[in-house]
Protein backbone atom coordinates (compact mmCIF):
# COMPACT_ATOMS: atom_id res chain seq x y z
CA UNK A 1 0.00 0.00 0.00
CA UNK A 2 0.89 3.72 -0.77
CA UNK A 3 2.07 5.11 2.48
CA UNK A 4 1.56 8.75 0.60
CA UNK A 5 -2.61 9.43 1.17
CA UNK A 6 -2.33 7.94 4.77
CA UNK A 7 0.85 10.73 5.73
CA UNK A 8 -0.75 13.33 4.43
CA UNK A 9 -4.16 12.58 5.96
CA UNK A 10 -1.69 12.96 9.39
CA UNK A 11 -0.60 15.97 8.11
CA UNK A 12 -3.68 17.45 7.25
CA UNK A 13 -4.84 16.50 10.57
CA UNK A 14 -1.59 17.69 12.19
CA UNK A 15 -2.22 21.04 10.61
CA UNK A 16 -5.56 21.63 11.46
CA UNK A 17 -4.68 20.44 15.39
CA UNK A 18 -2.19 23.42 14.95
CA UNK A 19 -4.22 25.99 13.12
CA UNK A 20 -7.05 25.64 15.43
CA UNK A 21 -5.28 26.00 18.88
CA UNK A 22 -3.79 28.96 17.15
CA UNK A 23 -7.07 30.83 16.30
CA UNK A 24 -8.52 29.86 19.43
CA UNK A 25 -4.76 31.40 20.72
CA UNK A 26 -5.57 35.24 18.82
CA UNK A 27 -9.10 35.27 18.97
CA UNK A 28 -10.89 34.09 22.64
CA UNK A 29 -13.80 33.23 22.08
CA UNK A 30 -16.83 35.66 22.45
CA UNK A 31 -18.65 33.72 25.57
CA UNK A 32 -15.67 35.71 27.31
CA UNK A 33 -17.10 38.80 26.74
CA UNK A 34 -18.32 41.38 29.32
CA UNK A 35 -20.92 42.50 27.73
CA UNK A 36 -24.12 40.82 27.08
CA UNK A 37 -23.34 38.32 24.81
CA UNK A 38 -25.74 37.52 22.35
CA UNK A 39 -27.32 33.62 21.68
CA UNK A 40 -27.31 34.14 17.61
CA UNK A 41 -24.47 36.76 16.34
CA UNK A 42 -26.43 39.42 14.67
CA UNK A 43 -26.04 40.56 11.26
CA UNK A 44 -25.14 44.41 11.01
CA UNK A 45 -28.25 46.43 9.97
CA UNK A 46 -28.86 47.71 7.11
CA UNK A 47 -30.02 51.39 6.31
CA UNK A 48 -29.29 54.55 5.37
CA UNK A 49 -29.78 58.02 7.06
CA UNK A 50 -28.10 61.23 6.43
CA UNK A 51 -24.82 62.43 8.55
CA UNK A 52 -24.51 66.09 10.12
CA UNK A 53 -22.94 67.28 6.61
CA UNK A 54 -25.89 66.56 5.09
CA UNK A 55 -24.55 63.41 2.83
CA UNK A 56 -26.41 59.93 2.93
CA UNK A 57 -24.85 57.44 5.27
CA UNK A 58 -25.03 53.68 3.95
CA UNK A 59 -24.49 52.39 7.75
CA UNK A 60 -23.35 48.81 6.61
CA UNK A 61 -21.50 50.24 3.85
CA UNK A 62 -19.92 52.63 5.19
CA UNK A 63 -18.49 50.85 8.89
CA UNK A 64 -17.48 47.94 6.94
CA UNK A 65 -14.17 45.91 8.04
CA UNK A 66 -14.44 48.49 11.15
CA UNK A 67 -14.98 47.56 14.80
CA UNK A 68 -18.58 49.57 14.93
CA UNK A 69 -20.49 51.09 17.61
CA UNK A 70 -24.17 52.02 16.77
CA UNK A 71 -26.23 53.61 19.65
CA UNK A 72 -30.03 55.00 19.42
CA UNK A 73 -30.08 58.27 21.59
CA UNK A 74 -30.79 62.15 21.36
CA UNK A 75 -28.88 65.23 22.67
CA UNK A 76 -30.99 66.40 25.40
CA UNK A 77 -31.19 63.04 26.89
CA UNK A 78 -30.62 63.67 30.43
CA UNK A 79 -28.92 60.85 31.82
CA UNK A 80 -27.97 57.93 29.19
CA UNK A 81 -26.86 58.87 26.44
CA UNK A 82 -23.68 61.29 27.30
CA UNK A 83 -22.69 58.73 29.76
CA UNK A 84 -22.19 56.12 27.47
CA UNK A 85 -20.51 58.57 24.79
CA UNK A 86 -18.49 59.64 27.27
CA UNK A 87 -17.51 56.35 28.40
CA UNK A 88 -16.79 55.41 24.40
CA UNK A 89 -14.62 58.38 24.48
CA UNK A 90 -12.75 58.02 27.64
CA UNK A 91 -11.74 54.19 26.61
CA UNK A 92 -10.62 55.07 23.31
CA UNK A 93 -8.50 57.36 24.44
CA UNK A 94 -6.77 53.97 26.19
CA UNK A 95 -7.05 51.75 22.86
CA UNK A 96 -5.71 54.00 20.28
CA UNK A 97 -5.55 50.85 18.42
CA UNK A 98 -9.39 49.50 19.04
CA UNK A 99 -9.73 54.05 18.21
CA UNK A 100 -8.61 53.65 14.85
CA UNK A 101 -10.22 51.04 13.98
CA UNK A 102 -13.87 51.68 14.77
CA UNK A 103 -16.52 54.01 14.16
CA UNK A 104 -19.36 55.31 16.55
CA UNK A 105 -22.42 55.98 15.20
CA UNK A 106 -25.03 57.94 17.06
CA UNK A 107 -28.65 58.10 15.26
CA UNK A 108 -30.66 60.64 17.19
CA UNK A 109 -34.29 59.39 17.82
CA UNK A 110 -35.38 62.88 18.16
CA UNK A 111 -35.06 65.01 14.54
CA UNK A 112 -37.31 67.34 15.50
CA UNK A 113 -34.76 68.62 17.73
CA UNK A 114 -31.81 67.33 16.66
CA UNK A 115 -30.88 69.38 14.02
CA UNK A 116 -27.43 68.32 12.20
CA UNK A 117 -26.09 70.94 13.69
CA UNK A 118 -27.22 70.24 17.35
CA UNK A 119 -26.01 66.90 17.03
CA UNK A 120 -22.65 67.31 15.64
CA UNK A 121 -21.86 70.18 18.72
CA UNK A 122 -23.16 67.00 20.96
CA UNK A 123 -20.97 64.73 19.59
CA UNK A 124 -17.82 66.93 19.01
CA UNK A 125 -18.06 67.39 22.87
CA UNK A 126 -16.88 63.72 23.17
CA UNK A 127 -15.00 62.92 20.00
CA UNK A 128 -14.85 64.89 16.55
CA UNK A 129 -14.81 61.12 14.89
CA UNK A 130 -18.08 60.26 16.00
CA UNK A 131 -20.77 60.03 13.42
CA UNK A 132 -24.21 61.37 14.10
CA UNK A 133 -27.29 60.45 11.69
CA UNK A 134 -30.70 61.39 11.21
CA UNK A 135 -33.54 60.85 9.19
CA UNK A 136 -36.83 61.14 8.97
CA UNK A 137 -39.14 59.52 11.46
CA UNK A 138 -40.00 56.85 9.41
CA UNK A 139 -36.61 56.48 8.64
CA UNK A 140 -35.32 56.55 11.73
CA UNK A 141 -38.11 53.65 12.93
CA UNK A 142 -36.92 51.72 9.84
CA UNK A 143 -32.78 52.03 11.36
CA UNK A 144 -34.09 50.79 14.40
CA UNK A 145 -36.20 48.15 13.62
CA UNK A 146 -33.41 46.78 11.61
CA UNK A 147 -31.25 46.75 14.09
CA UNK A 148 -33.24 44.70 16.24
CA UNK A 149 -34.14 47.81 19.16
CA UNK A 150 -37.17 48.56 19.86
CA UNK A 151 -38.31 52.18 18.00
CA UNK A 152 -38.36 55.25 20.39
CA UNK A 153 -41.52 56.41 22.11
CA UNK A 154 -41.82 60.60 23.59
CA UNK A 155 -42.65 60.99 26.71
CA UNK A 156 -44.95 64.04 28.31
CA UNK A 157 -45.48 66.99 26.13
CA UNK A 158 -44.41 70.64 25.39
CA UNK A 159 -40.89 71.72 24.51
CA UNK A 160 -39.70 69.26 27.38
CA UNK A 161 -40.55 66.11 26.71
CA UNK A 162 -38.45 63.38 26.78
CA UNK A 163 -37.96 59.60 24.86
CA UNK A 164 -37.81 56.61 26.03
CA UNK A 165 -35.26 54.60 23.70
CA UNK A 166 -33.29 51.72 23.68
CA UNK A 167 -30.03 51.96 25.87
CA UNK A 168 -27.79 49.47 24.40
CA UNK A 169 -24.54 50.42 22.26
CA UNK A 170 -25.16 47.73 20.06
CA UNK A 171 -21.08 46.76 18.49
CA UNK A 172 -20.16 45.11 15.49
CA UNK A 173 -17.00 43.15 15.14
CA UNK A 174 -15.06 43.79 11.89
CA UNK A 175 -16.88 40.71 10.18
CA UNK A 176 -19.71 42.29 10.43
CA UNK A 177 -21.56 40.08 13.28
CA UNK A 178 -22.52 41.87 16.55
CA UNK A 179 -21.82 39.07 19.34
CA UNK A 180 -22.50 41.42 22.11
CA UNK A 181 -24.19 44.47 23.60
CA UNK A 182 -23.86 47.06 26.10
CA UNK A 183 -26.55 48.50 28.44
CA UNK A 184 -25.93 51.39 30.31
CA UNK A 185 -24.12 50.21 33.20
CA UNK A 186 -21.33 48.72 31.21
CA UNK A 187 -17.97 49.71 33.20
CA UNK A 188 -14.89 50.75 31.03
CA UNK A 189 -13.32 47.93 32.38
CA UNK A 190 -15.81 45.74 30.23
CA UNK A 191 -15.20 47.78 27.61
CA UNK A 192 -11.50 47.46 27.33
CA UNK A 193 -11.74 44.03 28.14
CA UNK A 194 -14.20 43.01 25.40
CA UNK A 195 -13.09 45.49 22.49
CA UNK A 196 -9.82 44.10 21.83
CA UNK A 197 -11.57 40.62 21.71
CA UNK A 198 -13.94 41.66 19.14
CA UNK A 199 -11.39 43.91 16.76
CA UNK A 200 -9.73 40.48 16.32
CA UNK A 201 -13.10 39.26 14.97
CA UNK A 202 -12.47 39.99 11.25
CA UNK A 203 -14.18 38.55 8.50
CA UNK A 204 -12.74 35.24 7.14
CA UNK B 1 -38.06 72.44 44.00
CA UNK B 2 -35.87 69.24 44.75
CA UNK B 3 -36.13 68.30 48.34
CA UNK B 4 -34.76 65.14 49.67
CA UNK B 5 -33.49 63.80 53.01
CA UNK B 6 -29.60 64.03 52.53
CA UNK B 7 -27.72 63.93 49.38
CA UNK B 8 -27.47 61.10 47.15
CA UNK B 9 -26.31 60.06 43.91
CA UNK B 10 -28.38 61.24 41.46
CA UNK B 11 -28.76 60.12 37.72
CA UNK B 12 -30.13 63.37 35.88
CA UNK B 13 -27.33 66.03 34.67
CA UNK B 14 -25.73 67.93 37.31
CA UNK B 15 -26.63 71.94 37.49
CA UNK B 16 -26.79 75.01 40.01
CA UNK B 17 -30.59 74.45 40.69
CA UNK B 18 -30.45 74.55 44.29
CA UNK B 19 -31.28 71.39 46.17
CA UNK B 20 -32.80 71.16 49.42
CA UNK B 21 -31.83 68.51 51.95
CA UNK B 22 -33.72 69.16 55.37
CA UNK B 23 -31.90 66.17 56.87
CA UNK B 24 -28.83 67.99 57.01
CA UNK B 25 -30.71 71.36 58.57
CA UNK B 26 -32.22 69.20 61.17
CA UNK B 27 -28.94 67.96 62.27
CA UNK B 28 -27.10 70.91 62.39
CA UNK B 29 -29.86 72.28 63.99
CA UNK B 30 -29.66 69.60 66.48
CA UNK B 31 -25.99 69.89 66.94
CA UNK B 32 -26.37 73.75 67.42
CA UNK B 33 -29.71 73.63 69.67
CA UNK B 34 -27.76 71.20 71.67
CA UNK B 35 -24.83 72.70 72.15
CA UNK B 36 -26.93 76.09 73.10
CA UNK B 37 -29.01 74.04 75.45
CA UNK B 38 -26.31 72.46 77.02
CA UNK B 39 -24.35 75.81 77.87
CA UNK B 40 -27.55 77.71 79.07
CA UNK B 41 -27.90 74.64 81.53
CA UNK B 42 -24.60 75.03 82.43
CA UNK B 43 -23.67 79.19 82.56
CA UNK B 44 -24.23 79.12 86.11
CA UNK B 45 -21.38 76.67 86.93
CA UNK B 46 -19.04 76.79 84.17
CA UNK B 47 -18.17 79.61 81.79
CA UNK B 48 -17.86 79.31 78.39
CA UNK B 49 -15.17 81.42 76.26
CA UNK B 50 -16.13 83.01 73.14
CA UNK B 51 -12.95 81.50 71.33
CA UNK B 52 -15.09 78.19 72.05
CA UNK B 53 -18.52 79.41 70.92
CA UNK B 54 -16.47 80.39 67.92
CA UNK B 55 -14.78 77.25 67.26
CA UNK B 56 -17.78 75.22 67.85
CA UNK B 57 -20.23 77.18 65.13
CA UNK B 58 -16.85 77.03 62.76
CA UNK B 59 -17.12 73.24 63.26
CA UNK B 60 -20.80 73.48 62.26
CA UNK B 61 -20.43 75.47 59.33
CA UNK B 62 -17.99 73.36 57.84
CA UNK B 63 -20.13 69.95 58.81
CA UNK B 64 -23.00 72.30 57.08
CA UNK B 65 -20.84 72.85 53.63
CA UNK B 66 -19.36 69.91 53.18
CA UNK B 67 -22.79 67.88 53.50
CA UNK B 68 -25.37 70.35 52.28
CA UNK B 69 -26.18 71.57 48.62
CA UNK B 70 -23.44 71.87 46.08
CA UNK B 71 -20.40 70.22 47.61
CA UNK B 72 -22.94 67.68 49.05
CA UNK B 73 -24.67 66.89 45.91
CA UNK B 74 -21.56 66.71 43.72
CA UNK B 75 -19.74 64.48 46.39
CA UNK B 76 -22.93 61.93 46.42
CA UNK B 77 -23.59 61.46 43.13
CA UNK B 78 -21.05 63.36 40.46
CA UNK B 79 -17.02 63.82 41.45
CA UNK B 80 -15.16 61.52 43.27
CA UNK B 81 -12.90 64.67 43.83
CA UNK B 82 -15.47 66.75 45.73
CA UNK B 83 -16.08 63.50 47.46
CA UNK B 84 -12.98 63.83 48.72
CA UNK B 85 -12.94 67.89 49.83
CA UNK B 86 -16.14 66.73 51.58
CA UNK B 87 -14.09 63.79 53.56
CA UNK B 88 -10.94 66.25 54.02
CA UNK B 89 -13.85 68.76 55.33
CA UNK B 90 -15.33 66.36 57.84
CA UNK B 91 -12.07 65.17 59.28
CA UNK B 92 -9.15 67.48 59.00
CA UNK B 93 -11.41 71.16 59.75
CA UNK B 94 -14.82 70.26 61.03
CA UNK B 95 -14.02 67.75 63.65
CA UNK B 96 -11.16 69.52 65.26
CA UNK B 97 -12.87 72.72 65.30
CA UNK B 98 -16.00 70.84 67.08
CA UNK B 99 -13.55 69.63 69.55
CA UNK B 100 -11.80 73.30 70.14
CA UNK B 101 -15.18 74.37 70.49
CA UNK B 102 -16.20 71.97 73.35
CA UNK B 103 -15.94 72.65 77.03
CA UNK B 104 -14.49 69.95 79.08
CA UNK B 105 -17.63 69.39 81.14
CA UNK B 106 -19.63 69.31 77.70
CA UNK B 107 -17.33 66.63 76.26
CA UNK B 108 -17.68 64.28 79.71
CA UNK B 109 -21.33 64.76 79.67
CA UNK B 110 -22.35 63.57 76.06
CA UNK B 111 -19.28 60.80 76.50
CA UNK B 112 -20.34 59.88 80.08
CA UNK B 113 -23.83 59.50 78.32
CA UNK B 114 -23.01 57.42 75.69
CA UNK B 115 -21.02 55.37 77.23
CA UNK B 116 -17.54 56.09 75.00
CA UNK B 117 -15.96 57.60 78.38
CA UNK B 118 -16.06 54.53 80.02
CA UNK B 119 -14.75 52.54 76.74
CA UNK B 120 -12.15 55.22 76.40
CA UNK B 121 -10.76 54.50 80.04
CA UNK B 122 -10.54 50.93 80.03
CA UNK B 123 -8.13 51.38 77.31
CA UNK B 124 -4.55 51.82 77.98
CA UNK B 125 -3.28 52.96 74.43
CA UNK B 126 -6.10 55.25 73.79
CA UNK B 127 -4.25 57.13 70.51
CA UNK B 128 -3.49 54.09 69.34
CA UNK B 129 -7.30 53.23 68.94
CA UNK B 130 -8.12 55.80 68.01
CA UNK B 131 -5.57 56.78 65.04
CA UNK B 132 -6.63 52.94 63.80
CA UNK B 133 -10.63 53.80 64.03
CA UNK B 134 -9.62 57.01 61.91
CA UNK B 135 -7.27 54.81 59.35
CA UNK B 136 -9.67 51.67 59.18
CA UNK B 137 -12.27 54.58 58.47
CA UNK B 138 -9.81 55.68 55.53
CA UNK B 139 -9.49 52.61 53.89
CA UNK B 140 -12.80 51.09 54.54
CA UNK B 141 -14.73 54.13 53.28
CA UNK B 142 -13.07 54.30 50.03
CA UNK B 143 -13.85 50.89 49.08
CA UNK B 144 -15.59 50.60 46.05
CA UNK B 145 -18.00 48.52 47.56
CA UNK B 146 -18.61 50.98 50.33
CA UNK B 147 -18.73 54.09 47.99
CA UNK B 148 -21.39 52.15 45.53
CA UNK B 149 -23.28 50.75 48.11
CA UNK B 150 -24.05 53.63 50.27
CA UNK B 151 -23.80 56.32 48.33
CA UNK B 152 -26.98 55.75 45.68
CA UNK B 153 -29.48 55.67 49.05
CA UNK B 154 -30.22 58.16 51.64
CA UNK B 155 -29.46 56.31 54.42
CA UNK B 156 -26.68 55.31 53.01
CA UNK B 157 -25.03 58.65 52.10
CA UNK B 158 -25.55 59.76 55.42
CA UNK B 159 -24.13 56.80 57.46
CA UNK B 160 -20.75 57.71 55.43
CA UNK B 161 -21.19 61.51 56.30
CA UNK B 162 -21.65 60.52 59.57
CA UNK B 163 -19.24 57.81 60.04
CA UNK B 164 -16.45 60.35 58.79
CA UNK B 165 -17.13 62.78 60.38
CA UNK B 166 -16.90 60.40 64.03
CA UNK B 167 -13.66 58.99 63.00
CA UNK B 168 -12.55 62.64 62.86
CA UNK B 169 -13.49 63.05 66.29
CA UNK B 170 -11.30 60.28 67.08
CA UNK B 171 -8.26 61.46 65.27
CA UNK B 172 -8.62 64.27 66.60
CA UNK B 173 -9.17 63.46 70.27
CA UNK B 174 -5.55 62.64 71.68
CA UNK B 175 -4.47 66.10 70.51
CA UNK B 176 -7.27 68.74 70.85
CA UNK B 177 -9.98 66.80 72.56
CA UNK B 178 -11.51 68.45 75.55
CA UNK B 179 -10.99 65.77 77.83
CA UNK B 180 -7.31 65.24 79.25
CA UNK B 181 -7.38 61.63 79.95
CA UNK B 182 -7.92 61.19 76.47
CA UNK B 183 -5.08 63.51 74.74
CA UNK B 184 -1.44 63.08 74.66
CA UNK B 185 0.78 64.91 77.24
CA UNK B 186 3.80 65.28 75.45
CA UNK B 187 4.02 67.27 72.01
CA UNK B 188 6.30 65.39 70.75
CA UNK B 189 4.09 62.35 71.36
CA UNK B 190 0.89 64.73 69.16
CA UNK B 191 3.59 64.98 67.27
CA UNK B 192 3.78 61.53 66.00
CA UNK B 193 0.47 60.45 66.27
CA UNK B 194 -0.81 62.98 64.12
CA UNK B 195 1.96 62.88 61.51
CA UNK B 196 1.60 58.37 61.60
CA UNK B 197 -2.08 58.92 61.60
CA UNK B 198 -2.63 61.32 59.02
CA UNK B 199 0.24 60.64 56.62
CA UNK B 200 1.02 56.78 56.49
CA UNK B 201 -1.78 54.95 55.86
CA UNK B 202 -4.03 57.36 53.17
CA UNK B 203 -1.08 57.25 51.01
CA UNK B 204 -2.37 53.73 49.91
CA UNK B 205 -5.97 54.68 48.74
CA UNK B 206 -4.34 58.32 47.59
CA UNK B 207 -1.93 56.15 45.57
CA UNK B 208 -4.82 53.63 43.99
CA UNK B 209 -7.31 56.58 43.43
CA UNK B 210 -4.21 58.64 41.19
CA UNK B 211 -2.53 55.87 39.56
CA UNK B 212 -5.33 53.50 38.71
CA UNK B 213 -5.76 53.08 34.69
CA UNK B 214 -9.60 52.84 35.02
CA UNK B 215 -12.31 54.19 37.20
CA UNK B 216 -12.99 52.45 40.69
CA UNK B 217 -16.01 53.82 41.56
CA UNK B 218 -18.98 52.66 39.81
CA UNK B 219 -21.08 55.55 41.19
CA UNK B 220 -18.66 58.25 39.86
CA UNK B 221 -17.85 56.86 36.12
CA UNK B 222 -21.48 56.14 35.57
CA UNK B 223 -22.81 59.55 37.05
CA UNK B 224 -23.09 62.86 34.27
CA UNK B 225 -19.63 63.96 33.65
CA UNK B 226 -19.28 67.46 35.41
CA UNK B 227 -17.40 70.42 34.45
CA UNK B 228 -16.36 68.27 31.39
CA UNK B 229 -13.60 66.58 33.69
CA UNK B 230 -13.62 62.64 32.73
CA UNK B 231 -13.89 60.32 35.11
CA UNK B 232 -10.06 58.86 35.19
CA UNK B 233 -9.02 62.63 35.43
CA UNK B 234 -11.49 63.25 38.44
CA UNK B 235 -10.84 59.89 40.20
CA UNK B 236 -7.00 61.12 40.18
CA UNK B 237 -7.73 64.78 41.50
CA UNK B 238 -9.34 62.81 44.19
CA UNK B 239 -6.40 61.06 44.66
CA UNK B 240 -4.32 64.11 45.11
CA UNK B 241 -6.88 65.64 47.17
CA UNK B 242 -6.44 62.77 49.72
CA UNK B 243 -2.47 62.85 49.76
CA UNK B 244 -1.98 66.26 49.62
CA UNK B 245 -4.59 67.83 52.06
CA UNK B 246 -2.72 67.01 54.90
CA UNK B 247 -0.06 69.94 53.52
CA UNK B 248 -2.20 73.13 53.87
CA UNK B 249 -4.35 71.48 57.19
CA UNK B 250 -1.62 69.07 59.56
CA UNK B 251 2.30 70.61 58.60
CA UNK B 252 1.04 73.88 60.02
CA UNK B 253 -0.44 72.06 63.02
CA UNK B 254 2.61 69.99 63.30
CA UNK B 255 4.75 73.44 63.20
CA UNK B 256 2.21 74.78 65.82
CA UNK B 257 3.33 72.32 67.98
CA UNK B 258 6.88 71.98 67.34
CA UNK B 259 7.00 76.22 68.10
CA UNK B 260 4.68 75.23 71.42
CA UNK B 261 7.35 72.60 72.31
CA UNK B 262 10.24 74.62 71.70
CA UNK B 263 8.60 77.60 73.69
CA UNK B 264 7.84 75.29 76.73
CA UNK B 265 11.18 73.58 76.52
CA UNK B 266 12.85 77.13 76.47
CA UNK B 267 10.45 78.26 79.64
CA UNK B 268 11.07 74.97 81.61
CA UNK B 269 15.37 75.48 80.86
Amino acid sequence: MNPFPRLLVICTLVLGAVLGACEGAVIPAVGQLEGVVLQTPAAKAVFTLTDTGGRPYDFSLETKGRLTFLYFGYTNCPDICPVHLAQLAEVFGQLPEVRRNSTVVFVTVDPERDTPEVIRSFLDAFSSDFVGLSGSPEEIEAAQRAAGVPPAVKEGGGEKYTIGHAGQVLVYAPDGLGYSVYPFGTRQSDWIHDLPILLERVES
Amino acid sequence: MNISWWCTALSEPWSWTFRAYPGVWLVVAALAGGYAVAVRSNRDVEGLSLRETGFFIAGLLVFWVASDWPLGTLGAGYLASAHMVQYVLYVLVAAPLLWLGTPEWLARRVLASTGVYRAGRSLRRFPLLMGAIFNVTLILSHTPIAVDTLRPTQFGSFAMDALWLLSGLALWAPIVGSITEFTQRSYPARMLYLFFTTGVVTILPASFLTFASLPLYRTYELAPRVFGLTAINDQQIAGLIMKLSAVPIIWPVLAGMMYRWATSERASA
